[in-house]
């Protein structure tokens, strides 16, 4: 049985199971309402494409700074980079998002709630981010360094062609896995009243009454968003893999 | 080569490996160095590669002392190679890739003669349609053979082999040894690290053992191998030898 | 298991026979004698409650469904118990009902969707009677009347309600409202920011983030009294409400019960005496600016 039949046979299967659910649940459809809405809701998924975008590149570059403070030698860059770690994952993202917009931000002077969000989105993924990146480099045997040395390439040189290769393969499932948290996680900002996807699903539900009939189509939105991240993730890990 | 080494001390953390080592090999192109495991030899290897700093002591090669800042250290390993027991290319490259690396990036030739570099190597020591390959594909014979022709394609003034055949099994262990052997007889200079005392014998020109962070006793394969007086040599020998 | 009666009249002492211990297992240890008695009494101890409880249960809990942070109609005292104008209009229709009633701490804009999924049995939390709840779900009559007005920032150049219409202009939201749903249909060039809760509207305020918050004329009397100097009151309804129970269309005999309750409560007096206890001070200060506020 080839890979892609036998996915689309457990999806069936599961969809079957989850449409009998609903025939047993005795609710009455409104479809209607929520496609009025339709626009509240391509608009909030542009926004949360865009988010995530933007949360995506900067949460990678923060991740990887933070991934060389933790490994380096000097005790008080380790030590920016250890505390900042320890901070965010060790606080929920809804507490950073509401401390860091109404309390640091407006300290700082800084309105726009949409640059806010993003800012702390990245802050938290990048503490996962860090963490994943400096596994990925201690994976690395200490004999490629010295090969590398040996050979006469400078650090810079190691670096580029020698450890990262490695390390990017290394790291491939669990930063891919990280994405699709990031892209989930960016609903939370709309307690900030960041107008995403997840608050129009929402709102369309406080007016229409129809909860199910709002919350499908998000569900579905988020799955267009992650299913093709993963699949691209599979497919990178597949065609640079060096183990047979 | 001529190798002469005065009161080397290397210390890791609290440990001292290297307690005051001395050596004077005189004109000799390759040196064996073989002793227990601890004693020191790895230490010493890395040092004379350019590899580690250590914390006193002079190294000179046909009077040219060794550097010691990192980036004329940086410029000696490049005239010189090294190959290691195990993980020494890198396995997201093809073998010709790594082959490849040390003269397009440290060299810095073009593709093209970095290519016509390598190819008469290859064809020389039977790896030319292995050379396509990751190393995830290959034994770990032809592994180390690819290695040992990475160091090689540079040019380099003399190798350095910490325990080549140590991670391999007895038939693979022979087609490194011979690749070596041939490397000896075309005039290569080497400093080799081994437990292979049979092939110590075939093509040293000079054994030193390296016990303890000294060097206890040095001279030719011979002498030291079979006929030793010193007690401490003598004792491992006969513990290891058939 | 028997009728309710054969509970009641106390038949326990007979379920073991005195000899009871003569009817284990042939060949049981002595050591599994004290956790099989242990079982034995856990099990019987089990089925006594349930028969006791099967008595209490001849009458069905009342489910009110409220979001108790809204002061003082629906909040927590500090002991972290339900309290409040809602609790106790709450407590006094479960009394005429003669049911008990059980309060449901709930999401004001997920209350809707519990009731109609049966989750809760009715809703009592300041909820008012608009057309657009009305077709999904059924209300009672009217037992209170208050407006929408608005909590302005201090340093907002807005002093009503069509100042709001402008594009620039900040308008701050609770999620599900009629505040919000006021807003998004009316005020069109203005942006609107919809949040999940009324603090985190107020902060909006407070900080400049939002010109003006929509929500009842009471919450931004008492909102404006807790930041005097960062924002302003305007009190005056720009649009009239009434709160009523929200229930399920199909529930026609609840529905009844409870018109006849507000009726008779009123009747009673018994809304004045909430006043009294949970509003005086809002109540006589309403009064004195000429604020419709009553029930």
């Amino acid at each position: 049985m080839s890979r892609g039949l036998a996915h689309t046979i457990v999806v069936a299967v599961f969809a079957a199971l989850i449409a009998w659910a609903f025939s047993r649940v005795n609710y009455a459809w409104n479809w209607a309402g929520v496609w009025e809405y339709r626009q509240k809701f391509l608009t909030g998924f542009g926004v949360t494409v865009g988010l995530s975008l933007a949360a995506l590149v900067a949460s990678t570059l923060i991740g990887m700074l933070a991934a060389m403070l933790l490994g380096s030698k000097h005790v008080l860059l380790e030590a920016v980079g250890r505390v900042y770690v320890e901070l965010i994952r060790g606080t929920p993202l809804l507490v950073q998002l509401l401390i860091g917009f109404y309390v640091v931000a407006s300290a700082v002077g800084l309105d726009n709630r949409y640059v806010v969000g993003v800012l702390v989105l990245a802050l938290f993924s990048g503490a996962y981010m860090a963490e994943i990146f400096r596994g990925g480099l201690a994976a690395i045997p200490q004999t490629q360094r010295d090969s590398a040395r040996a050979i006469g390439l400078t650090p810079w040189q190691s670096f580029r062609l020698v450890i990262l290769p490695q390390a990017v393969r290394l790291v491939l499932p669990a930063v891919a896995g990280q994405f699709v948290s990031l892209i989930k996680d960016s609903s939370l900002l709309s307690v900030i009243a960041v107008s995403e996807f997840t608050l129009a699903a929402q709102e369309v539900n406080s007016f229409t009454y129809s909860t199910l009939e709002s919350y499908l189509p998000l569900a579905a939105g988020y799955l267009l968003l992650t299913l093709p991240l993963s699949a691209v993730s599979r497919l990178l890990e597949r065609r640079y893999r060096y183990e047979t | 080569m001529n190798l002469d080494i005065q009161y080397l001390v290397q210390r890791f953390g609290t440990t001292t490996v290297l307690d005051g080592l001395e050596l004077s090999t005189g004109d000799v192109r390759s040196l064996v160095l073989v002793g227990p495991s601890g004693g020191g030899k790895s230490t010493l290897l890395r040092i004379l590669a350019g590899l580690d700093l250590p914390v006193s002591g002079r190294v000179a090669f046909d009077g040219e002392p060794l550097p010691r800042d990192e980036t004329s250290l940086r410029g000696y390993r490049r005239t010189v190679g090294t190959v290691f027991q195990a993980y020494n290319l890198f396995p997201h490259l093809t073998a010709m890739q790594n082959l490849l690396l040390p003269l397009m990036h440290v060299q810095g030739m073009s593709e093209t003669a970095a290519r016509a570099r390598v190819r008469e190597p290859l064809e020389r020591f039977q790896l030319a349609d292995q050379a396509h390959k990751r190393p995830a594909e290959l034994s770990g014979g032809q592994k180390q053979r690819i290695a040992i022709m990475r160091a090689l394609v540079v040019q380099p003034r003399r190798l350095f082999l910490d325990e080549p055949t140590s991670a391999l099994d007895p038939e693979m262990t022979a087609e490194v040894l011979e690749m070596i052997g041939e490397l000896k007889d075309s005039g290569t200079q080497f400093v080799l690290v081994t437990h292979e005392m049979g092939f110590a014998r075939r093509v040293a020109d000079l054994v030193a053992f390296v016990g303890e962070g000294r060097v206890v006793a040095h001279g030719p394969p011979g002498e030291i191998i079979d006929r030793c007086t010193v007690p401490r040599v003598r004792g491992f020998f006969e513990r290891i030898l058939p | 298991m028997g009728r309710v009666s054969d509970c009641v009249s106390g038949d326990r002492q007979r379920l073991l026979p005195a000899d009871w211990r003569t009817h284990l297992p042939q060949g049981m240890k002595r050591t599994m004698r004290l956790p099989v008695l242990t079982l034995v009494v856990s099990l019987l101890s089990a089925l006594h409650m349930l028969c006791a409880t099967a008595t209490a249960l001849a009458a069905v809990p009342l489910r009110v469904g409220m979001e108790l942070s809204y002061p003082p109609f629906e909040m927590t005292d500090p002991q972290g118990r339900p309290t409040g104008v809602s609790v106790k209009l709450a407590e006094a229709l479960g009394r005429h009902l003669g049911r008990e009633v059980v309060i449901e701490n709930i999401a004001f804009d997920g209350l809707i969707p519990a009731l109609k999924t049966g989750k809760i049995d009715c809703i009592v939390s300041s909820m008012t009677a608009t057309p657009e709840r009305s077709r999904s779900i059924a209300f009672s009559d009217p037992y209170l009347k208050t407006g929408l007005a608005l909590l302005v920032g201090s340093g907002s150049p807005v002093q009503s309600a069509t100042d709001l219409d402008m594009p620039g202009r900040r308008i701050a939201v609770k999620k599900g409202t009629t505040g919000h749903q006021f807003a998004s249909t009316t005020f069109k060039r203005a942006r609107l920011l919809v949040l999940d809760k009324e603090s985190a509207a107020v902060l909006e305020v407070v900080q400049g983030k939002a010109d003006a918050f929509i929500y009842d004329s009471l919450s931004v009397y008492q909102n404006h009294k807790r930041h005097p100097d960062t924002t302003r009151g305007l009190l005056q309804p720009f649009r009239e409400e009434t709160w009523a129970v929200g229930m399920r269309p199909g529930d026609t005999h609840l529905r009844d019960d409870v018109n006849a309750f507000l009726k008779q409560f009123r009747a009673e007096g018994g809304f004045e005496s909430l006043g009294d206890e949970f509003l005086p001070e809002e109540k006589a200060a309403f009064k004195a600016q000429g604020i419709p506020f009553y029930f």
